[in-house]
């Protein structure tokens, strides 16, 4: 009896334990997913209750140029950005793995620029980026590749790979530590037996490594997808989406369409298709590293 | 012994050197300017800082109530750092325990970690206007209180304690509640740093979600003053750069004082995440 009170007792204690956490992922996960959905079959209306539309809202995006430019952009980071920041991290992880003189020092200037306000970030890189005094023009300028400085912040061509180049430099640094503890992780014996059967540098590199670190790959990617969103940040002060939309993504889109001309409806319905486009990618992604990365480790 | 880990190889730091010099040259580049003001119309750039001064500094107080955005900033991620300590540990230690549900809460969790905060924002916006939340430190605190990485990062450190510690608290018959606090916590050292690492950036960093619910000048946090900063000036003014300094001068210097921590935290943030 006493212990039966007990447990009841514990119970209601572990119960209460977790209703804080759980109000707050109530009201700023769950609750507005589902708001979100509904939102995107109306039309908002600052005054007075929501018109119904069906599916308008989706029938006009699929014909709205703008949000065909900002998913090809959104499409076009995950695709090339994260993917360059990869390779990059896995060649840098690769060398400073060696027994070198100063590797401590390595990892951490290399590291720095990931947890930097991305907001200081994209001013720092527009003024990089800047066509009369920017550090890069000045480069370019003094090895003679050009002879007038290329304002790649305001031009059709370069403004969206020079956002790109950005956002791969600030995250580099984390992906390359994170694969650099992948590399660690992997046991030496299998590189010397390879070794002695004498496979090649390369042959132990697409052989061993990689298939041991993919995991690892996976969680890159998904660190990529959180990090799509700082993106936000960037291009808010770098080019404001411009010129023309060219650095427009889904989220800036979403932004502007919600924030600034008051369209909350139509904006949900591209919210609806930015969630499942990264649900997309988080289970393309999953399949193709195994399937045991991630949240599956915590269950256990 | 590895072949290879008797000689300490050179060629390496032909590739890393000039790699790192990018990663770090901006950074410099920034600080200098801060300091002289001086851009390229000087030739040659001069790498080292001639004259340099805090003039760019003090000017920045003139410009913008920059106080008081530190402070606004500040405030938010204390309110952040503080309310995810307690709210995270207690769901931790909730979840080291068994009972009924357990598997559909867990469940729950890790599905609400696939939807990004910022794939509800309008809504979460809404929400946050209906619960006159708008132009508060509780409003711009408010989606971050709890994250749910660090949840389970508190219950892994949980699961670590040796059940035989916590069966002898309660013999002695400490309640339930007091063993959070006076055996998990104090034997969970690394998990609390992580929660405080990973909460208090993301609370500094934070963007997108002050944008959307300040309308009010004198609420603005740093990031945001930053981006309005940026509207006035030029983007070759020592103040600007100044700012854009004193922005990030903390993040550097936690991180360079404690690198270690500091990395393994952002590591176990995404392992979990």
């Amino acid at each position: 009896m006493l212990l039966k009170k007990k447990r009841s007792r514990e119970l209601l204690l572990i119960y209460l334990f977790l209703l804080p956490a759980f109000a707050v992922f109530m009201i700023y996960r769950i609750i507005p997913l589902g708001w979100n959905l509904v939102l995107s079959f109306q039309e908002w209306k600052a005054v007075g209750p929501n018109e119904w539309i069906g599916l308008s809202n989706y029938t006009k995006m699929f014909k709205d140029e703008v949000f065909w430019k900002s998913m090809t952009n959104t499409v076009i980071y995950f695709a090339v950005g994260s993917p360059i920041a990869i390779v990059l991290a896995i060649f840098i992880a690769i060398f400073v793995n060696q027994p070198l003189r100063g590797r401590n020092v390595y990892r951490a200037l290399i590291f720095i620029p990931y947890p930097i306000t991305p907001i200081a970030i994209g001013i720092i890189w527009q003024w990089l980026y800047n066509e009369r005094f920017g550090l890069i023009n000045y480069i370019l300028r003094s090895i003679g590749i050009v002879d007038e400085g290329i304002p790649f912040l305001q031009s059709f061509q370069w403004a969206l790979p020079a956002v790109i180049l950005t956002s791969i430099w600030q995250v580099v640094g984390f992906f390359f530590i994170l694969v650099l503890t992948g590399l660690q992780s992997i046991p030496s014996e299998l590189y010397e037996a390879a070794i002695i059967d004498g496979a090649s540098s390369r042959n132990r590199f697409f052989r061993i490594t990689l298939p041991l670190i993919r995991s690892t790959i996976f969680i890159c990617f998904i660190v990529g997808i959180i990090n799509s969103f700082t993106l936000f940040d960037l291009i808010y002060v770098m080019t404001g989406g411009g010129p023309g939309h060219s650095t427009e993504i889904l989220i800036t889109y979403i932004y502007m369409n919600a924030f600034s001309f008051g369209k909350m409806g139509y904006a949900a319905s591209i919210t609806v298709i930015l969630f499942l486009f990264l649900l997309l990618i988080t289970y393309v992604m999953n399949r193709v590293s195994g399937g045991e990365a991630g949240g599956m480790e915590i269950y256990e | 012994m590895s072949r290879w880990s008797l000689k300490r190889p050179l060629w390496p730091h032909l590739f890393l050197l000039p790699f790192t010099l990018v990663m770090v040259i901006p950074l410099y580049w920034v600080f200098k300017t801060s300091l002289t003001g001086e851009i390229l119309y000087t030739y040659p750039p001069s790498l080292i800082p001639k004259n340099p001064h805090l003039f760019y500094y003090i000017d920045v107080y003139y410009w913008i109530p920059f106080l008081r955005y530190l402070w606004n900033s500040l405030f938010v991620s204390v309110i952040v750092v503080v309310s995810n300590i307690v709210i995270n540990s207690m769901a931790g230690f909730s979840l080291r325990h068994s009972f009924p549900g357990k598997k559909l809460v867990i469940l729950i969790f890790l599905s609400c970690m696939l939807i990004p905060f910022q794939t509800t924002i309008i809504p979460a916006f809404l929400i946050t206007k209906q619960l006159h939340l708008i132009d508060t430190y509780l409003g711009l605190a408010f989606p971050l209180l709890t994250t749910i990485i660090n949840i389970f990062i508190f219950k892994s450190a949980f699961d670590a304690i040796p059940k035989s510690l916590i069966d002898a608290a309660k013999i002695d018959g400490m309640p339930e509640w007091r063993i959070l606090f006076r055996i998990f916590l104090p034997l969970s050292k690394p998990a609390i740093a992580t929660n405080i690492i990973l909460t208090f950036l993301w609370s500094w960093n934070s963007f997108i979600w002050p944008l959307v619910i300040i309308r009010d000048r004198n609420m603005q946090t740093l990031p945001l003053g930053l981006a309005r900063f940026l509207s006035y000036f030029e983007p070759s003014s020592g103040p600007l750069y100044a700012f854009t300094i004193l922005v990030i001068a903390p993040v550097i210097v936690v991180f360079l004082h404690n690198q270690k921590s500091f990395i393994s935290s952002m590591i176990s943030g995404a392992l979990k995440g």
